[in-house]
């Protein structure tokens, strides 16, 4: 199941915000070793954090098992702000267009060693769904090379909006995925899966067992 | 125009390319200023696939007939630098860069040197991912090969939308990449099952219960797809499994 909570929601849940900024600080700070970002309390937190930023999570069991944050391109958002180099011209906008970041699947959702693992395909039904529902058809997302090919295995329309650059020991390119119905439908059979991940209202409370 | 507002048109024609060949012809369009002229794309066979089966592991093919032909039939995948090269790492990287890499085994040496006289002298190769976790092997190559930093990147991005696509088609046909497995025993019973003998003389040969070889070729009947045990035998035999 994949909750959405904005950060004022988030906040309000102390033992879910703790979860989501320390999964980020280890996928982000500790394995991709995105050292700008490292803090000594152990939570991954930045500007972009704000009051329109949308959470993604999904919750196995009784853990937070992948995560992804939205950020309307009507304000400031990585690409414009951070990211600068990975944009020919000025990066498309608007309030049919998210940037979708911070893109992270628990270590111990990870099924295989390449391909993607089943919490990382609910990430992506997830945010089709999600978009979809409110008119978003189009995210923008800095990722590797490689997700280009997934994506369009997924029936994205994809199209770069700059050329890649290597981070480090990464390579990144920043790509315009546009979707619809179909999107979804093939997303949804890659999956074997055809139900809606998107839940409604909070996950229960960590630490407790859902009473059964 | 910009060389970035280029590049997004290649790539918009690829996106609306209606086969594997306009694929194909349309990347080599972009890539030949670059000197490589030819191109081969696929998942990468697993090593000792046999030898009827590494054609259909082929997205992309624009590469010499004679050189193609020769690679499968010397069985270069299992030597080839490129390749193994490939297997390791993420990053796009230059054909010579691997065989540098590698400590030239006699058969590495002769991959390389049989691919300059078909005019490859060198190129670039990178592999992909996909969903399911299946490698996929690019690498475009030709005899005067001159790319910048910059060019690379151009060249491996769009090359990458060409795979796309190439894999976009090649689902719409209704031709998943193959990856059936027969285990060794199925293929055993196949293999008798295709000179004639009967379940209770394959069980006899392979010292197995006639249950069990019956077991062996439903088995293989429904990997390959197969509505009989005719049209099994046929199946394997062209996917290259048996002989």
């Amino acid at each position: 199941m994949l909750f959405c909570l904005t950060t004022q929601e988030l906040m309000e849940r102390p033992d879910l915000w703790e979860a989501v900024h320390r999964l980020r600080y280890q996928i982000f700070v500790e394995e991709m070793g995105w050292e700008d970002l490292r803090r000594p309390d152990g939570f991954e937190v930045d500007q972009f954090d704000h009051d329109e930023a949308v959470h993604q999570i999904v919750i196995r069991g009784n853990e937070i098992a992948g995560y992804q944050r939205m950020l309307p391109t009507t304000r400031p958002h990585l690409l414009t702000e951070v990211l600068t180099d990975l944009s020919e011209g000025t990066p498309p906008s608007g309030p049919n267009i998210w940037e979708l970041t911070r893109y992270a699947v628990a270590s111990g959702f990870r099924d295989g060693r390449r391909g993607v693992s089943t919490v990382g395909t609910e990430l992506i039904a997830g945010f089709v769904e999600w978009g979809l529902k409110r008119g978003v058809d189009k995210v923008i997302i800095e990722f590797e090379p490689m997700w280009v090919l997934r994506a369009l295995q997924l029936h994205f329309l994809a199209t770069p909006l700059g050329y890649q650059r290597t981070y480090g020991n990464q390579q990144v390119v920043a790509t315009l995925l546009t979707f619809n119905e179909h999107t979804l439908e093939v997303v949804r059979s890659r999956r074997n899966h055809h139900a809606p991940v998107l839940a409604r209202g909070y996950p229960d409370m960590f630490g407790q067992r859902r009473a059964s | 125009m910009s060389q970035f507002d280029r590049t997004l048109e290649y790539i918009d024609q690829l996106q609306h390319a209606a086969t594997a060949a306009a694929v194909c012809e349309r990347l080599l369009g972009v890539t030949s200023d670059f000197g490589l002229t030819a191109l081969m794309a696929g998942t990468v066979p697993q090593p000792g696939t046999p030898v009827g089966q590494q054609k259909q592991h082929v997205l992309l093919c624009d590469w010499p007939v004679e050189w193609l032909e020769r690679y499968v039939a010397r069985n270069y995948v299992d030597h080839d630098p490129v390749v193994s090269h490939m297997k390791q790492l993420q990053a796009p990287f230059k054909w010579q860069e691997a065989a540098r890499g590698v400590s030239i085994d006699k058969s590495s040496g002769e991959v390389m040197g049989d691919a300059g006289s078909f005019k490859l002298r060198d190129g670039l190769a990178f592999p992909l991912i996909t969903l399911d976790g299946q490698i996929v092997m690019v690498s475009l190559g030709g005899e005067a090969v001159e790319l910048s930093a910059a060019e690379f990147g151009l060249v491996s991005l769009v090359s990458t939308y060409a795979v796309g696509r190439a894999m976009q088609l090649h689902t719409m046909a209704g031709r998943t990449i193959d990856h059936i497995e027969l285990t060794p025993r199925e293929r055993e019973c196949l293999q008798w099952a295709a000179v004639g003998k009967s379940e209770w003389e394959i069980s006899q040969i392979l010292g197995i219960s006639e249950h069990t070889s019956e077991k062996h070729l439903l088995n293989a009947k429904s990997k390959l797809g197969a509505v009989n045990r005719v049209q099994a035998v046929a199946e394997a035999i062209r996917r290259g499994y048996i002989s």
